[in-house]
């Protein structure tokens, strides 16, 4: 099979521009009007430097004010945004992105090549100490060869360079240099990015207003004049705000199983609903007994009955996972290696550990994490093994994670357009999230393997492998697939796939 | 923080002057604290399903349900078990929170009251800094710091209603202060400590006896409110406050999965402010001091 | 009277002290802190004692809270590590929210209770009376929780009349504003109005045995006259004492009703402060809340000076 990857990356890609320029409007798309999105958590803000980490929610209000360089089209491949096109070296080392010219940040300032490395260089800058730095570790240098030219030198080789860049968070955002040199401390709440809405008001805790943006590129666009965020961290309330007509669209996930349905019977409501790569994962460390022992491990996994999991956390919305890949993702195997579901195999592993099997598993301080963490505890009791519960803030989480404080803990693979990043972070010996604490030079070498080789059908088969010894070993439990959900009002229309959960509302219309 | 408020400064509070005479509210009262508190003792040895074991396939069953009369939760896990041994919990926490109250509270304010001067300054002092200081803020810090525990909770709410178990035995033991049998006491050449434990703390008991009451009805709400926000028992441990916050995912699904353990709880508390505001009635004192 | 004054004043400052030395010993101990929050996932112990330094988390407390002091003591509250916010502008964008559904709720509590006090005062006794001290009673065995969840679904949800979450902010427009005050402002209406209810109806009763009231009756004066100017004044005195400490509280937000719709108050701020180890902001935070609980027990001692002269110079 001839790679698209390789021919991508030898051709400068003359499709990029048009389908760029015009978004092929086939549906009539209604100007004006405003729209008010529920989402999950306030935000802290959005200087890296300050915040390490965008989560969902910064994710939903960057992509309606920040641009990258790329983003994702219907099929999950790169398309230009503030990159025109790219090409590559031929070991994938070296890419060089070519940018829109005439794109101006909203405070005036020219968009070139020099903000972009401004950007990068001041994340990357040991002195900075940026939590975000560790996901551009594999980015040696930015530089701005001309103003229109930018080249990006990596350590290892990525063939997926850009759809890395297409997600709208810490690193790949492009924020106004001028702003952030001149509001310092204030920038974090004072962000200035390219995107087709500026940020008019924004109350902490309550609300983001953001106006369209009057100097935007893509004359035409966007259609809505207003968009309006709002944090609204309890579900049933978020629901409730859509259903009164508070809100129009709402994120939401599996757990609120009971209101995803009602939407769906609901004619006003429509449900948007994204099946991504990744999964809803735990990580066991095993470094500690009795998980230092493969047969309690793989018990574990035997005893999960993920369906009956589903069933009752979320009216069987949510999708068993068995690596950790997903539906969502391009890598399909054929053989993942995954271990049957079969309690019965899993009481006589533990039996024949012959030691009683009793561990922490941690979990986070919320209503989802109560409800699960239960459900947990009472199959693997079935199965004879002695689970106690231990649930801790969210700040206390990572750290936790961080210094390897727990036996077992919840994590999640995050839906990436390419599974290189994730996978090396998370398994990965020397991988500061290395959470299991496993090392396989056999598994470090598939890794290692599956990021330098450009073609998709051997990299799928690198990537199955790896999958195989994961399960076979049994250091982490894939539960659930990465399934992303968002209701809305019916008449709300132009919400492109929610890759990585992200609701990105900057082309909707409100018919 | 309206719903961790442990003192409704009862102590200012005339009770509601009913006639002198026990009516049917207390007995039924007793009565329902009694059931309720037999079948908490005695709940391992009630023929009722376990607490915690799931039926996940058979998740929020209706009422009267075959095996499970009033159903089952989210989680499949029989609703009137949960409903006891939660029970057993509401009632624990509430029952020993307020005695750590009872005991610190009741001293400070004892000795508060009848030495006056500087240490009546500084205990009333100190009362106002517990006071100004948000609750939740101790919450927090406590149970991210010891842990989620049924007696980590019971501790935290506990030191909360020291304030208030503080300011009624102040306010009783200075009336009392002043009445004859302590001077006369007094004048006879008795020590202080011998004043206090024998004149004062049988008078100063019965008052703090009635509000104790009241306090394990405030008591079982706030640990309600702690386990609705998450912050109270660990789970599967169930207690009535976090049954409601549980069920209150399911309002319209299962609505009775939030109401039942509302019910009960309204009715405990009910049962224990009828018993304490019936028992201040009889042995009202009456401070009048603010 | 500038004696009694002064020496409440006085009195007071310890008081914010003690409370925000409190804080400082009690938010150290939680676990992790906003060196660890920061760095997250990045947290080797080198990255963490550097930016420990940096944030001048690594000092002793007490030289800590000296610093913290002297900044307050010269207007500085500080300045949020992690979003860059400043802790004035924190406060006063939250303390409005918390102040307003302070205000209408409390208002609305006093409308309910005063009228009902009296009137049952009046007919201490009656079925009337015991109808409503019954109920008043009932109420205050009813979490407040379950009473907001009620009025969502009722409300909000069933009826569609009033919004469940949505709040306006007052410049934007001020209808908006106080429909969206509705909801959580009668739940917080709901679970203080039996309390005051209580001690006005037993106060009243009280004054209304007193030899002055049969002299007002006696000298023929309209009883509405009697009621409303004679009684009420002395019987509220424990009103004040229970409504003052309530209010001093709900400065402080309040949490429940806040979180479930989802207004933007200090309730919230607070513990958003504690998850993200956010320690600048909830030292300001309490700071303000405790200043405000002092204030207004503050007043209500002032009150009792206006209501009842003798403690005036019964006390001082």
């Amino acid at each position: 099979m001839t790679s698209i990857h390789s021919r991508l990356a030898k051709i400068i890609l003359p499709v990029a521009i048009a389908a760029g320029l015009s978004a092929a409007p086939a549906l009539a798309q209604k100007k004006g009007g405003a729209l008010t999105v529920g989402i999950e958590l306030d935000i802290a803000g959005f200087d890296p430097l300050k915040v390490g980490v965008y989560d969902t929610s910064p994710n939903i209000a960057a992509s309606l004010f920040l641009e990258q360089l790329t983003r994702l089209d219907e099929n999950g491949k790169p398309k230009p945004s503030l990159a025109l096109s790219w090409s590559a070296s031929e070991d994938y080392k070296v890419w060089t992105y070519k940018l829109r010219p005439d794109v101006k940040f909203s405070d005036g300032t020219p968009f070139n090549a020099q903000a972009v490395a401004f950007n990068f260089n001041r994340q990357k800058d040991p002195k900075n100490n940026c939590r975000c730095a560790f996901y551009i570790a594999n980015v040696l240098s930015v530089e701005a060869k001309d103003d229109l030219t930018v080249v990006y030198t990596l350590k290892d080789p990525a063939v997926n360079h850009p759809a890395l860049l297409t997600r709208p968070d810490q690193n790949s955002t492009i924020h106004s240099p001028t702003a952030i040199q001149a509001k310092g401390d204030d920038y974090n709440r004072n962000p200035v990015g390219t995107g087709p809405f500026v940020i008019k008001s924004w109350t902490a805790g309550d609300r983001m207003v953001l106006e369209r943006n009057p100097d935007y590129w893509n004359k035409g666009k966007p259609n809505l004049d207003r968009v309006i965020l709002r944090p609204l961290p309890d579900a049933q309330s978020r629901f409730a705000s859509l259903v009164s007509g508070e809100t129009d669209v709402v994120w939401a996930d599996e757990y609120e199983a009971d209101n995803i349905t009602r939407a769906r019977k609901n004619n006003a409501l429509q449900v948007l609903e994204y099946v991504g790569s990744g999964a809803g994962v735990a990580a066991l460390n095993t470094k500690v007994p009795p998980l230092d022992d493969v047969r309690v491990r793989q018990a574990l996994v035997m005893g999960l009955d993920k369906k009956k999991i589903s069933q009752a956390l979320t009216n069987g919305l949510a999708r068993p996972a068995s690596n950790p890949y997903g539906e969502g993702s391009w890598v399909k195997c054929k053989d993942d290696g995954a271990l049957p579901t079969d309690p019965k195999k899993a009481a006589e592993l533990i039996k024949e550990y012959g030691k009683p099997v009793q561990f922490k598993m941690l979990f986070t301080a919320t209503p989802r994490g109560r409800a699960t963490s239960q459900v947990y505890q009472q199959l693997w009791k079935q199965i004879g093994v002695d689970m106690e519960i231990e649930q801790v803030d969210q700040a206390t989480f990572p750290p936790r994670a961080f210094q390897r404080k727990f036996d077992i803990i919840g994590w999640r693979i995050v839906d990436f357009p390419d599974p290189d990043v994730q996978m090396f972070a998370n398994f990965y010996s020397k991988s500061p999230l290395n959470l299991a604490n496993y090392s396989n030079p056999e598994l470090d070498k598939l890794l290692e393997q599956s990021r330098v080789t450009p073609d998709e059908g051997k990299r799928t088969e690198a990537y199955c492998a790896i999958s195989r010894l994961l399960n076979k070993e049994a250091t982490w439990m894939w539960i659930f697939q990465n399934t992303y959900y968002a209701m809305a009002k019916a008449k709300v229309k132009g919400i492109p796939k929610l890759y990585g959960g992200v609701i990105d509302v900057s082309d909707a219309w409100v018919e | 923080m309206a719903v961790l408020e442990l003192e409704r400064d009862v102590a200012t509070e005339a009770p509601v002057r009913r006639p002198r005479r026990v009516g049917m509210l207390f007995i039924g009262s007793v009565a329902w604290i009694v059931l309720i508190g037999l079948s908490a003792i005695f709940a391992d040895w009630l023929p009722i399903q376990s607490p915690t074991d799931m039926d996940l396939l058979a998740k929020r069953a209706p009422l009267f349900s075959p095996g499970h009369i009033l159903g089952t939760d989210h989680l499949g896990r029989d609703e009137l078990s949960r409903l006891i041994y939660g029970g057993r919990v509401s009632l624990l926490v509430g029952l020993l929170a307020p005695v750590i109250g009872v005991i610190i509270g009741g001293c400070l304010g004892m000795v508060a009251g009848y030495f006056r001067g500087r240490l009546e300054t500084f205990a009333v002092g100190g009362v106002d800094v517990l006071l100004a200081f948000p609750p939740l803020v101790f919450v927090l810090a406590v149970t991210a710091f010891m842990g989620q525990s049924v007696a980590n909770i019971t501790i935290v709410i506990g030191v909360l209603g020291i304030p208030a178990f503080t300011r009624v035995a102040r306010a009783v033991t200075l009336t009392l202060s002043e009445r004859e049998f302590v001077t006369a006491a007094r004048a006879l050449g008795a020590t202080h400590s011998r004043i206090l434990m024998r004149e004062l703390l049988p008078n100063v008991a019965l008052p703090l006896l009635a509000f104790f009451l009241l306090a394990v009805a405030v008591t079982i709400v706030v640990e309600g409110a702690l386990s609705f926000l998450g912050l109270g028992v660990p789970p599967p441990t169930a207690s009535w406050g976090s049954m409601i916050g549980e069920g209150r995912e399911n309002l319209d699904i299962a609505p009775w999965l939030a109401f039942l353990p509302a019910g009960f709880m309204f009715l405990t508390v009910l049962a224990f402010n009828v018993i304490g505001d019936t028992l201040r009635a009889l042995t009202d004192p009456r401070p009048g001091a603010l | 009277m500038a004696k009694f004054l002064g020496r409440r004043l006085l009195y007071l400052l310890p008081v914010l002290l003690a409370v925000t030395l409190l804080t400082f010993l009690v938010a150290s101990l939680l676990p992790g802190d906003l060196a660890t929050t920061i760095l997250g996932d990045q947290a080797t112990p080198e990255k963490v004692a550097a930016l420990r330094a940096e944030m001048g988390l690594d000092l002793p407390i007490w030289q800590r809270y000296g610093i913290w002091l002297w900044g307050v003591l010269h207007g500085d509250l500080g300045r949020s590590f992690r979003t860059g916010e400043t802790v004035w502008a924190a406060v006063t964008a939250r303390l409005p929210v918390s102040l307003e559904l302070m205000v209408i709720g409390v208002v609305l509590s006093l409308v309910i209770a005063i009228p009902l006090a009296i009137l049952c005062a009046v007919k201490s006794g009656t079925a009337l009376d015991r109808f409503f001290t019954g109920l008043a009673f009932g109420k205050l065995s009813l979490p407040n929780y379950m009473v907001a969840i009620l009025l969502i679904y009722l409300f909000a949800v069933e009826l569609n009349w009033l919004p469940a979450t949505g709040w306006v902010p007052f410049a934007e427009d001020p209808l908006a504003n106080l429909r969206s005050f509705i909801l959580p402002a009668v739940t917080l209406a709901f679970a203080e109005w039996p309390v005051l209810m209580r001690v006005l109806r037993s106060d009243m009763i009280a004054t209304l045995q007193e030899d002055y009231i049969a002299m007002a009756k006696a000298k023929g004066l309209r009883p509405a006259r009697i009621l409303l100017v004679h009684a009420l004044k002395p019987s509220s005195l424990t009103l004040v004492t229970v409504a003052g400490i309530n209010i001093g509280r709900l400065i402080g937000g309040a949490l429940i009703v806040e979180t479930i719709f989802a207004l933007p108050g200090i309730g919230r701020l607070l513990v958003g402060a504690i998850y993200a180890r956010d320690f600048i902001i909830l030292q300001g935070v309490v700071l303000f809340v405790a200043a405000g609980f002092v204030v207004v027990n503050f007043i209500v001692d002032m009150l009792y000076a206006v209501l009842d002269p003798r403690i005036r110079h019964g006390r001082a």
